[in-house]
């Protein structure tokens, strides 16, 4: 087991590999001078050389692949002479020596430095981390409830096959697959938000877009998860439909397999062969199809959080294409891409508690 | 004397419906199951054998299947019940505790998520009302009792991690672990080995005998049964056309049905032109009458034995041909286990330095257990696995080293047919394009036009009506599929064809017609065959010369009657024992066995 988690992890490492490389040449070949949209309005030639420098941007492309590299890897190699161009800089790198080697040289083990915004000049790893947790809470409340219900009414449909009940969810979660999140956002939030507030004891006015609220006295903040239903319920309309469906023919699919009927003919009631020895044959695919909506839910529902001004991540990478902060965009995209790798890795292992048929000896 | 029945149907009728159209699956069927007896129902597939035994279990899947008239009386502990009304808590109580069942598939019927004890202990624990560590002990024990390798071990193993043989021992003891009075065996042993069978079927009589459990044996086959039923009952459309004990079937049969099936059989005392079918005893005609042709068995064979000296003379003029085929030291190997730069570190010797010559003309039998090797033999002769080492010579040209591209050309001439027909058609291609499909890839004829014509020609060839071009696989029976699969093959013309397992999910009764069709389009076609069986039987009945492989080697190799007659090796000799030969002595010798039993224990 060991090994094959480290395989997978060699595995993402070199997948991240891959998008790192693409990530630097596709911004590096974007028209335009980060360094001049640095610069403020009236600055000169010399402030513009400065700038430069500090960005590396008067090295060759190679030598600055190499930087970006040795400033996203977690061990790395720096000079501590102030014009090489991989000072060790204590404004950029939160580190620990390891040790120094030849005249200036010295390895050290520090966090990833995703450099800064060019709008803030906020390092882009702390932005991140502010709205990370934001669209976690987001992201993960969404899957969950669509897991359940969509679960719970996939195993619903597949025994009421062809009935009304079937009949009327399957309609139901096509219609749901079929809406653009923008479109079922506004319609919900107008529904219950603005039209029946007290009916539903949402107020779309009162939503603040985060997990808290701030006492109106200053007395800091206050957890209200209100905030979140509507959102994460928007949220979940589409991966709800699709696992349903998923469910629902994984499970009509195991329900004709023989060991089923062997289930049966050992005198088995038919609740314990559905969820004993039916659902947990018919869960893989379903895991797959979560996984994959998780993690692009992580990444960011940008319209989602547009719509109810949640200050999540696809918030933050709207907000930074439309400014041009390529750093915060190229932080974002390797942030999403890791989070993929992570929920691959656990999903991979996930199938081997499910299946043992695909356990590693 | 006490009251031995077990198990009374009496008019049973199970119906099918779908888009409006009822099918009586089982149709006024009557027979009585005693105590420490054993019934074998026999018929071929879709002649409602399996639903009447799911019937009794009451486990037709409903819709579209419902039992709509006669009974199922049960003579239990307390009292009769009638199956047929009971509620479905009654039929719970019942299932699996008195009335057990084992199935056909033991690959699929274990659920490959939990452990192959848990499945057992879950129905011990249902039925006994112990605790979950008991429940373990029984199973364990349960284990013991049907020969399981390292019982504990198998506790705690999942069912792809063992073999098929094994998994029907699993199988057996879960049906087992309640002390059913009724075991229903739905063609228990009919997708395992004949070695395996002959230990399975062994295992089955000696728990019987245990318990003076009543067995219902379901098979297509009635060799395998010959040796173990008391009773008969010959099932055919639904219906029972014929039942009676043991000796009188198969000493008197009376329904030209019964004859066909005792007749398909290959023999092994003697070599016949073609196998007889049911189509020799009687006829149906369009509107489903059938017409009796009021011959016996013996009538029919008698006709086609091939005498021994038309074999070597036909022999003679084979071996004097220069070979199509020479395999010289061939050896595949399997990598088990990979270091981490995915370097193998050991090795499966699939096969393992095998060597023989094909001559035109000929059919060389290829038989052994599953896992010998004999598949994965066929499949580098076709290039479709790399050999490891060693030469494949095809008409005098050495193809083991030659590129995918170079190799198409010869693809042409060689061509191979599956074991299961079900899979090995693609669903969602009509059959007509199926067998078109090869003369496109090889640029055979050049319009589609031409080839459809060719295609309609080859159906004709296998007896399908043309108009089944444009039919899917679903809409056709495990025979029928053998025919269009065989008709694929044709389709490019080839020399030499590999029949791998052609017919071994197939029915004894249809088995008898594909192999016919294989014999007569051999004659006309002039081909050459390698024959891959793990049925000594019908190997013996196919092939000139025939080769015994185990674990990746030769093991005896020469003419088949030869090895039949005077086998040199004791796996060979295993093989042959294991046959179910159904032979009038031994079901005799059984039979007193049986009775001289009886007479100890009552």
């Amino acid at each position: 087991m060991s090994q094959f988690i480290t395989k997978r992890i060699l595995y993402g490492l070199l997948v991240l590999a891959g998008v790192i490389t693409i990530v630097f040449l596709l911004f590096n070949v974007l028209p335009g001078d980060p360094a001049r949209m640095l610069m403020g309005q009236r600055a000169d030639e010399e402030s513009l050389r400065v700038i430069q420098k500090d960005l590396g941007l008067d090295q060759t492309l190679s030598t600055q692949f190499v930087m970006y590299l040795n400033d996203l890897s977690p061990i790395s190699v720096h000079s501590t002479e102030e014009e090489h161009y991989l000072y060790l800089d204590e404004n950029k790198y939160s580190y620990s020596t390891l040790f120094s080697f030849g005249d200036n040289n010295v390895l050290v083990v520090k966090t990833p430095y995703l450099r800064r915004s060019y709008q803030t000049k906020r390092q882009v790893s702390e932005i991140l981390l502010d709205y990370l947790p934001e669209t976690a809470v987001l992201a993960t409340a969404a899957i969950l409830f669509a897991s359940f219900f969509g679960v719970l009414f996939g195993i619903i449909t597949s025994l009421m096959k062809d009935t009304w009940v079937d009949k009327s969810l399957l309609f139901l979660s096509v219609l749901g697959m079929s809406i653009p999140s923008f479109y079922s956002a506004i319609i919900i939030s107008w529904l219950i938000g603005f039209a029946l507030p007290q009916a539903t004891g949402i107020n779309l006015f009162n939503m603040t877009g985060s997990l808290f609220e701030y006492d109106d006295l200053g007395n800091g903040e206050i957890l209200k998860l209100s905030n979140l239903v509507l959102p994460a319920f928007t949220l979940g309309i589409r991966p709800i439909s699709a696992i349903l469906q998923l469910t629902r023919s994984s499970m009509l699919d195991v329900m004709s397999q023989d060991y089923i009927r062997t289930a049966r003919a050992k005198g088995l009631s038919k609740m314990v062969v559905v969820i004993k020895h039916a659902l947990k044959n018919a869960l893989n695919p379903v895991v797959t199809a979560v996984s994959g909506m998780f993690a692009s839910l992580l990444a960011g529902a940008l319209f989602v959080e547009m719509i109810f001004a949640w200050k999540g991540l696809g918030w933050v990478l709207y907000d930074a294409l439309t400014k041009y902060d390529l750093p915060i965009v190229m932080g974002g995209v390797l942030l999403t891409s890791t989070i993929f790798v992570i929920v691959n890795i656990v999903v991979d292992i996930i199938y081997g508690i499910l299946d043992p048929r695909v356990r590693v000896s | 004397m006490e009251n031995r029945t077990l198990l009374e149907i009496k008019n049973l009728v199970t119906e099918f419906r779908s888009d409006g159209e009822v099918t009586k699956a089982v149709n006024n069927v009557s027979f009585t199951l005693n105590k420490g007896e054993t019934i074998g129902i026999v018929g071929e597939s879709g002649s409602g054998k399996s639903v009447t035994s799911l019937s009794a279990m009451r486990l037709i899947p409903n819709p579209p299947g419902e039992i709509t008239g006669g009974e199922i009386l049960f003579h239990g502990k307390d009292g009769v019940i009638d199956l047929v009304k009971a509620t479905e808590k009654q039929m719970r109580s019942l299932r699996g505790n008195e009335i057990a069942m084992i199935f056909q598939e033991p690959m699929t019927s274990l659920n490959p998520v939990y452990t192959c004890g848990d499945q057992v202990a879950e129905a011990i624990m249902l039925h006994q009302k112990v605790n979950k560590k008991e429940a373990k002990k029984i199973t364990i024990e349960l284990f013991k009792k049907v020969e399981l390798p390292r019982p504990d071990v198998m506790f705690d193993t999942y069912p792809h991690q063992i073999s098929g043989g094994q998994k029907q021992r699993v199988m057996i003891a879960m049906a087992m672990s309640c002390n059913p009075s009724i075991l229903i065996a739905d063609e228990p042993t009919t997708a395992l080995d004949v070695t395996v069978q002959k230990t399975i079927l062994e295992l089955m009589m000696q728990l019987q005998q245990e318990q003076d459990m009543g067995i219902m044996f379901i098979t297509h086959d009635l060799g395998v049964i010959a040796e173990l039923a008391d009773k008969v009952v010959v099932m055919y459309k639904g219906k029972i056309v014929e039942q009676g004990t043991v000796m009188d079937i198969f000493t008197n049969p009376q329904h030209p049905y019964t004859k066909g099936l005792l007749a398909c059989r290959p023999p092994l005392n003697r070599r016949l032109h073609w196998l007889p079918t049911v189509s020799d005893f009687m006829s149906v005609d369009d509107k489903g009458e059938m017409k009796e042709k009021n011959k016996s068995v013996e009538e029919v064979t008698e006709n086609l034995v091939i005498s021994p000296e038309e074999t070597a003379k036909k022999h003679e003029k084979i071996y004097a041909q220069e070979p199509i085929l020479e395999i010289k030291n061939l050896k595949t190997y399997f990598p088990i286990s990979k270091g981490i730069f995915g370097r193998a570190k050991e090795y499966v010797k699939a096969v393992n330095d095998v060597s023989f010559k094909v001559y035109p003309g000929e059919t060389l039998g290829l038989v052994g257990e599953s896992g010998c090797g004999k598949t994965t033999l066929g499949r580098t002769i076709l290039k479709l696995v790399e050999p490891t080492a060693g030469n494949i010579i095809f008409e005098g040209k050495d193809i083991t080293n030659l590129s995918v591209k170079e190799m198409r050309e010869y693809r042409k001439e060689m061509q191979i047919i599956f074991q299961d027909p079900y899979s090995s058609l693609n669903p969602r291609i009509t059959i007509g394009e199926a067998i078109m499909e090869p003369m496109r890839v090889h640029n055979v004829f050049n319009s589609d036009a031409e080839r459809k014509e060719r295609v309609m020609e080859l159906l004709k060839r296998v007896d399908l009506p043309e108009h089944h071009f444009y039919r899917y696989p679903h809409e056709f029976s495990g025979g029928q599929r053998q025919r269009i699969c065989i008709a694929r093959s044709l389709a490019l013309n080839p020399k030499f064809i590999i029949c791998d397992e052609s017919v071994s999910a197939l029915d004894v009764s249809v088995q008898a017609q594909v192999l016919n069709l294989l014999n007569e389009l051999k004659e006309e076609f002039k081909f050459t065959y390698i024959f891959i069986s793990h049925d000594l039987s019908v190997v013996k009945f196919m092939s000139d010369k025939m080769i015994v492989m185990q674990e990746g080697v030769v093991k005896e190799m020469g003419y088949a009657d030869e090895i039949y007659n005077n086998p040199k090796t004791d796996y060979t000799k295993s093989l042959i024992n294991a046959i179910p030969k159904g032979e009038i002595d031994d079901i005799k010798k059984s039979l007193d066995k049986k009775v001289a039993r009886r007479s100890t224990t009552v």
